[in-house]
């Protein structure tokens, strides 16, 4: 099934060389956490695995997974979800690595949907009393098949 | 390597190499006050190595500057020490010092990129002055003097007539014209040759090429020539020194024209009275002949190479994941049921390179601190000699190997304290040790050691400690303390480490500049290590610089809880033992206890302090762990062993370490062989937090 995604990647890739760049926008990378459709700026991704093994480390908020090994690197793995105030999931099969200054934090996701390169006039900025975690801005999908949330990935920190 | 330039990245390397090992050469030889005749014939080497290299690369200043050192130790050479009266030793020593500094220097500007100094006028004519009156010393005594120089001189006209005698198959070689350093290319024909006949089959003229370029000229006016035992061994140097560059033409004769004799010893001869008074360049000439021979028993091959660090990076990053896809390899589902005896041999020979692979990947990053301990002896000595207060450092464990990137950043800090200890501890006056009943010359112990989870690194002073009231009072006037406040010991010692306290008013040449040991804690806080210091007044200091062994290499128990694996440091470990119900005993608080060689110790139980889900909760199926660290000693319990391992350590991801897990004992983690995670433990801070539950 990631093997699809990527290859879906790649000609989306070709499809979207074409499209006119003049337009500012920006590209993201969405993937599902449970019923919510979240968008992290595509330039951040570093890598989506699959099948990975993670390493329980006690003493740590519940929606830290542990850490997995990327290539002698360790990577710690949030559970987007119990972040979320959902439902831990269970399975961790998919992981979407992201680059966040010189840290590096796995998400957990229960798939990847698309790639989209979105103007960023069309991103629009939350309701003022939306309750709604860790998000920044939201979006209509252009093929309409929902609605994006931007994940703010500067508050997935740890707030000290 | 920022510069790109791998002929530049070499020399500094090179050269900095070099000085290093003279360094050691000089603070070794000034304890004895004296230089062995093997000294200065390496002290000899270095400089010439360095005068060549620097003029290759056209750092004319520096080459300049090894060219006249080389002089001075042409002379103490020929000369043995004996030449350098008691009161010139000093001044030796010193100029040795002062030129290893200007190299440095030289050498740093050029990784900078900054132009070099131009002004050398007033170290080389310091230089000079000792020269001279090296020399001054040497005229009055001149009966002994020529005797050494003579058969110096002598040496290469001896070659001459036995390589007529002995060696009547010749070969003339001329070079391109114009090609430049024609006593280097000689040289390389010599060195092509050697690798086709034995050494003793041939001689050749001029014999002193390798380490006098001065017989260029001579080379180009006459030619280079070699003398051969046999026809046999010519014809085969001659096919090889058709392949060496810049080689126009060669000759062969069967004896050596009778005007070539007299005509190239004569330079050398002419060499010997010149010798006594104008050593500067005719001078080598004569010595060339014995350096020759002596450099070829001093070489043993290079055996160390320089590799950049971030191959080495990319190489343990290669490896691991060679490891994980052998085992992925082996233990492929597709393998399931097959009978494979050839392969399951062959995969077993796989494992064990693999094994092996990691292990010499792991043990590459490691160097011993002695590079950096060596530069305090330096530094004591420079101090002891300024401040005119005898003290002695003694180096302890400086074998001890850290991972390359913490050598290269504990430097400074060690520096700072040593200062500090040499400016602020060791008394002033002898007297005043003498008065308090000490040995007269200070000691100052830098001292490394492993434990396994860290390195410790301590400088121990005897001089007179911390004065708390004064340090006290000083801080209250910086502000840091409150007058109001009771201070204990050890927090007043504290304060030494806060920023902005510097307890010298003066700022002396060493230890001041206004900063004070706040930069040394930041420093190895940097690092992710710890800085304590402990006094006691009048008796001296004893600073303790910890360090995590970011990515040391240690040896581990690995044991596994539930589905957790751990890995506790074997230093830690004193036994491991399996123990029946009945010897445990309850204390009121549902504590546990158990007996080990005749003394009680707490038992923590690892799947309890970490809320594992799974794991044995039987204290008859599991094993208990018997622990020392520090002050703590106890036994953890835990479902089985797995077996011993050395790890390379890890650091967790800074992120989970934002969550304090470390105050916990979660203190790092490892791959193991097949690329899963274990967690390493330290041993102190899982009782305090078992302690805390």
């Amino acid at each position: 099934m990631n093997d699809e995604i990527l290859f879906a990647r790649e000609d989306e890739m070709e499809a979207l060389n074409t499209v006119d760049d003049t337009v500012d926008s920006q590209k993201y990378l969405i993937f599902m956490a449970g019923h919510l459709k979240l968008g992290v700026v595509a330039e951040d991704v570093v890598e989506i695995l699959n099948n990975q093994l993670i390493t329980y480390l006690p003493m740590l908020p519940d929606f830290i997974r542990g850490i997995i090994n990327m290539r002698g690197q360790m990577i710690p793995i949030l559970d987007i979800r119990a972040r979320l105030g959902m439902e831990p999931k269970e399975d961790d099969s998919l992981v979407v690595v992201i680059n966040l200054g010189d840290v590096q934090l796995g998400i957990l996701v229960d798939a990847v949907d698309q790639m989209l390169d979105i103007p960023k006039v069309n991103l629009l900025p939350m309701p003022a009393n939306s309750t709604q975690l860790l998000v920044s801005g939201m979006c209509s999908l252009p093929d309409g098949s929902g609605t994006m949330m931007v994940l703010d990935c500067e508050q997935l920190m740890p707030n000290e | 390597m920022g510069s790109g330039n791998e002929i530049l990245d070499m020399y500094i390397y090179e050269t900095g190499t070099l000085l290093e090992q003279l360094e050691t050469i000089v603070l070794e030889a000034e304890k004895v006050d004296t230089f062995s005749q093997e000294n200065v014939n390496e002290i000899f080497r270095i400089m010439h190595t360095i005068k060549g290299s620097s003029a290759m690369m056209e750092f004319d200043s520096l080459a300049t500057v090894a060219h006249r050192i080389e002089d001075m130790f042409f002379i103490i050479r020929e000369g043995t020490m004996s030449v350098v009266s008691e009161e010139n030793r000093p001044a030796l020593f010193d100029v040795v010092f002062q030129s290893i500094d200007f190299f440095r220097g030289e050498v740093e500007k050029v990784e900078a990129d900054e132009p070099l100094s131009k002004d050398i006028d007033t170290f080389l004519s310091n230089i000079n002055t000792l020269i001279s009156k090296i020399k001054g010393e040497d005229v009055p005594e001149e009966a002994p003097a020529p005797v050494p120089a003579a058969p110096a001189a002598s040496a290469p006209a001896v070659p001459a007539p036995a390589g007529a005698a002995g060696f009547p198959y010749a070969l003339r070689v001329n070079f391109e014209e114009g090609c430049g350093m024609e006593s280097l290319r000689a040289f390389m024909v010599v060195t092509a040759v050697r690798d086709v006949c034995g050494e003793s089959d041939f001689t050749f003229e001029p014999a002193d090429v390798e380490t006098d370029s001065s017989t260029s000229e001579s080379i180009i006016d006459n030619g280079f020539h070699l003398m051969f035992k046999t026809a046999g061994d010519r014809d085969s140097a001659i096919s090889v020194i058709k392949t060496v560059g810049s080689v126009q033409g060669y000759q062969s004769y069967d004896c050596p024209p009778p005007a070539e004799k007299p005509a190239s010893p004569a330079p050398a001869a002419s060499a010997a009275p010149a010798a006594q008074s104008a050593p500067v360049s005719p001078a080598p000439a004569a010595s060339a002949a014995p350096a020759a021979q002596q450099q070829q028993q001093q070489h043993p091959k290079e055996t160390l190479i320089s590799v950049n660090l971030s191959k080495l990076d990319q190489l343990s990053a290669v490896v691991g994941e060679i490891v994980i896809t052998e085992s992925m390899v082996t233990s492929s589902p597709d393998l399931k049921g097959l009978v494979l005896d050839a392969f399951s041999k062959s995969a077993r020979q796989l494992r064990k390179l693999t094994d092996e692979l990691q292990d010499v990947s792991m043990s590459l990053r490691m160097v011993p601190v002695s590079s950096v301990f060596q530069k305090m002896t330096r530094i004591v000595r420079d101090m002891t000699k300024k401040l005119n207060r005898p003290a002695k450092l003694t180096l302890i464990g400086e074998n001890t190997e850290v991972d390359k990137t913490i050598v290269d950043s504990i430097g400074d800090p060690i520096m700072h304290m040593i200062r500090n200890s040499m400016d602020h501890g060791i008394e002033e006056s002898q007297e005043e040790r003498v008065a308090a009943g000490k040995d007269p010359v200070g000691e100052i112990i830098l001292s490394a050691r492993d434990t396994g989870s860290e390195v410790i690194i301590e400088i121990i002073d005897d001089g007179r400690g911390v004065n708390d009231e004064a340090v006290l009072a000083k801080a209250i006037r910086q502000g840091i303390a409150s007058p109001d406040v009771e201070y204990s010991h050890k927090e007043i010692l504290n304060f030494l480490l806060a920023p902005g306290f510097s307890t010298n008013t003066e700022v002396t040449e060493f230890s001041g500049r206004g900063v004070g040991m706040d930069v040394v804690k930041r420093g190895v806080e940097e690092l992710g290590g710890t800085v304590s210091i402990s006094s006691e007044l009048g008796r001296g200091m004893t600073t303790t610089i910890r360090i995590p062994l970011t990515m040391a290499i240690m040896d581990g128990m690995e044991v596994a809880v539930g589905d957790s694996i751990f890995t506790i440091p074997i230093n830690n470990i004193l036994s491991t033992m399996k123990v029946a119900a009945k010897d445990v005993i309850h204390d009121s608080s549902s504590g546990e206890i158990i007996k080990c060689q005749g003394n009680f110790y707490p038992i923590v139980r690892a799947k309890q302090l970490y809320q594992l889900q799974h794991g044995c909760t039987n204290i008859e199926d599991g094993v208990l762990i018997w622990l020392e660290a520090g002050d703590h000693s106890y036994c953890l319990f835990v479902d089985e062993l797995l077996g011993q391992q050395q790890v390379v350590v890890k650091q967790l991801p800074a992120y989970v370490n934002s969550y304090n897990i470390k105050n916990y004992g979660i203190n790092g983690c490892t791959l193991r062989s097949d690329g899963s995670i274990s967690i390493i433990l330290d041993v102190a801070n899982l009782y305090s937090a078992a302690r805390g539950m």
